[in-house]
C-alpha cells in the first residue's frame, strides 16, 4: 500500500483531498464543486443547516456514496471504484455515524476485532490485547463481554470509536456521533474526540456541538445548499464569519 | 387390530419407519437449508442477474405442489435418461421446496437488520463476502430460529410424500399405507404413525425454542 505515495513528500500529501467534486440525486445538485484539502492531523469541523450536504460529503469521503464527478484522494491515491481495492481503502479511513451502529450479535470485544482479524488479518490473540487497550482508552473495558444492546448510548458510541481506531485508519469522518444522544452522554463522547485531536488523529467531524467545533477544530467548513459557502478559523468564524450565510446560521442557532 | 396387536406386528417396521422419516426430514433440511442461504446470497447481492435468479427460484418452488414436483422427478426426468433412486427423488422434491421458504424467512430476517451495520460494516473496509457472512446471515439466522423450527417441521410431514413411491425401507406414511393393504390395520395404524410425527415435532418445537431464547438478539 504504501509503495503507491510518492517517495519524496509524504508529509505534504494531503490525508483527504477533494477536487471539484459534484453530485447528483437525481434532478437534486447536493454537493457542488467541493474542494477540501485535509492535512495530517488536522481536524475539521463540518458545519451548516439541515439538508445542506454535511452527511453526504462525509459519506463520499469513503465512497459509501458514488459521486458524478471530480475526484477524490486519500493520501495521494485516488480512490478505487469497487471491489477489493476499495474495501482495501476504505479500511484505512474510519468512520463514526449518529447511530452507533455496533454489530448487534457481537460481543463490544468482537466489534472491536472483527476489522483488525478479518480485514487486516491480525492474529486473533494480538486483535483481543489491542481491542482491550483500545476500549480502555474509550473507558468500556469493563463492558467488553456485553453486547451492544446492553450498553448506554454513549458507551456504544465510544466503542464505535474503538472499533475505529483498531483499524489504525489515517482519517476517522464523524457524522454528528452525538447527535443520538441524551444530553448527559454527549460529554463523555466529546472527551474521547477531543483527546483524540490531541493525539494527532486526522479528523473529519459533521457537528452541531459548537463549543466543541470552537475548542478543537483548527478549521471550520460552513455548507449550505451543497455548497462549501466559508472556510475559516474557528475564532474567526464564531465571532465575525465572512459570510451573512453564516452569520444568519449562527444566529438561528443561538436563539434556541 | 388393537395397538398391542400392531405394535407386536410391525413394532420392528415403526421403529424403521420412524428412522427413514427422520433420515429424509434431516436430509431434506440440510439441503434446504444450504440452498436457503446461497439462494438469499444471491437475493441480496449486488448483481442483477443472481437477484433474478433467486427470485424466480423462490416464486416456483414456493408455489409448486410437493407431489407434481415428485411426479416429475419420478416420471417426467426418465425421458430425459436422468434415473433417480425413489429415495433421491423424494430427497430432492422435500428439499427444494423448504429452501424457498428458508429463503423467505432469511430475507425477514434481513430486513431486521439495520442497514448502518452493514454501512458499518463496509466502511472497516469488509468485502460484500465479508460483510455477508460476518454481519448480515448470522443475524438474519438468529433472527428466524422459530420461522426455521417451523419449516423443519413442515418439511417432515412433507416427507410423507415418501408413501407415494415404493420406498423401502418405508417412511411412516408410506408403512401405514402397506399396513393397510396387508392387514387390516384401520385409523389405528396411522394413529401410531400420527403419534410419532407429533412426538418428533413437540421435540424439534422445544429444540428450536430452546435455541431461540439462546441466540435471540437483543435490541
Ligand atoms: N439517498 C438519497 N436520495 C435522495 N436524496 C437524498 C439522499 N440522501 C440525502 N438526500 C438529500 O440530499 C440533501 C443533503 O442531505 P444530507 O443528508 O447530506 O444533509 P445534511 O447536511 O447531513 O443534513 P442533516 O443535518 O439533516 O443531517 C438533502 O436534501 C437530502 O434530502
Ligand atoms: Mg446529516
Amino acid at each position: 500500500m504504501e509503495k503507491q505515495s510518492k517517495p519524496n513528500t509524504p508529509e505534504q500529501t494531503p490525508v483527504i483531498e477533494l477536487r471539484h467534486v459534484d453530485k447528483h440525486y437525481g434532478q437534486l445538485h447536493v454537493l457542488k464543486d467541493i474542494n477540501l484539502s485535509v492535512k495530517k492531523g488536522e481536524v475539521v469541523v463540518i458545519i451548516g443547516p439541515s439538508g445542506s450536504g454535511k452527511s453526504t460529503l462525509c459519506r463520499t469521503i469513503n465512497r459509501m456514496e458514488t459521486i458524478n464527478s471530480g475526484e477524490i484522494l486519500i493520501d495521494g491515491t485516488a480512490i478505487p471504484q469497487e471491489g477489493k481495492e476499495l474495501a482495501r481503502l476504505r479500511a484505512q479511513v474510519g468512520m463514526v455515524f449518529q447511530s452507533f451502529n455496533l454489530f448487534a450479535h457481537k460481543t463490544i470485544l468482537d466489534n472491536v476485532t472483527l476489522g483488525p482479524t478479518d480485514v487486516l488479518h491480525v492474529p486473533k490473540k494480538e486483535a483481543r490485547e489491542e481491542a482491550i487497550k483500545l476500549l480502555k482508552r474509550v473507558g468500556v473495558d469493563t463492558q467488553a463481554a456485553k453486547l451492544p444492546a446492553q450498553l448506554s448510548g454513549g458507551q456504544q458510541q465510544r466503542v464505535a470509536i474503538a472499533r475505529s481506531l483498531a483499524m489504525h485508519p489515517k482519517a476517522i469522518l464523524f457524522d454528528e456521533p452525538t447527535s443520538a444522544l441524551d444530553p448527559e452522554m454527549i460529554g463523555e463522547v466529546l472527551d474521547v474526540m477531543t483527546e483524540l485531536a490531541k493525539e494527532g488523529m486526522t479528523m473529519v467531524v459533521v457537528t452541531h456541538e459548537m463549543n466543541f467545533a470552537r475548542r478543537v477544530a483548527d478549521r471550520v467548513i460552513f455548507m449550505d445548499g451543497g455548497a462549501i459557502i466559508e472556510e475559516n478559523t474557528p475564532e474567526e468564524f464564531f465571532t465575525h464569519p465572512n459570510t451573512q450565510r453564516a452569520q444568519d446560521f449562527l444566529n438561528s442557532i443561538k436563539n434556541h | 387390530m388393537g395397538v398391542t396387536e400392531l405394535l407386536s406386528q410391525y413394532g420392528d417396521k415403526y421403529i424403521q419407519a420412524l428412522f427413514t422419516t427422520w433420515k429424509l426430514t434431516a436430509l431434506a433440511f440440510a439441503i434446504a437449508f444450504v440452498i436457503g442461504v446461497l439462494v438469499t446470497v444471491m437475493r441480496v447481492s449486488p448483481l442483477k442477474p443472481l437477484r433474478v435468479v433467486g427470485d424466480i427460484y423462490v416464486h416456483i418452488f414456493r408455489n409448486i405442489p410437493g407431489a407434481s414436483l415428485l411426479i416429475i422427478l419420478v416420471y417426467a426426468l426418465p425421458y430425459l435418461n436422468v434415473v433417480w433412486s425413489y429415495f433421491t427423488c423424494v430427497l430432492i422434491a422435500v428439499s427444494l421446496i423448504p429452501a424457498a421458504f428458508c429463503s423467505e424467512y432469511l430475507m425477514a430476517g434481513i430486513n431486521t437488520i439495520d442497514i448502518g451495520q452493514i454501512e458499518a460494516a463496509r466502511s472497516i473496509g469488509m468485502t460484500f463476502t465479508q460483510v455477508i457472512s460476518k454481519v448480515v446471515i448470522p443475524q438474519a439466522l438468529r433472527a428466524s430460529v422459530l420461522p426455521l423450527t417451523n419449516l423443519l417441521v413442515a418439511t417432515m410431514l412433507t416427507t410423507a410424500l415418501a408413501s407415494q413411491v415404493p420406498l423401502n425401507p418405508r417412511d411412516l406414511t408410506g408403512l401405514v399405507a402397506h399396513i393397510n393393504t396387508h392387514a387390516v390395520g384401520g385409523i389405528t395404524a396411522f394413529v401410531i404413525s400420527a403419534a410419532l410425527y407429533c412426538a418428533t415435532a413437540v421435540v424439534i418445537g422445544q429444540i428450536g425454542n430452546r435455541i431461540d431464547r439462546k441466540v435471540r438478539i437483543l435490541r
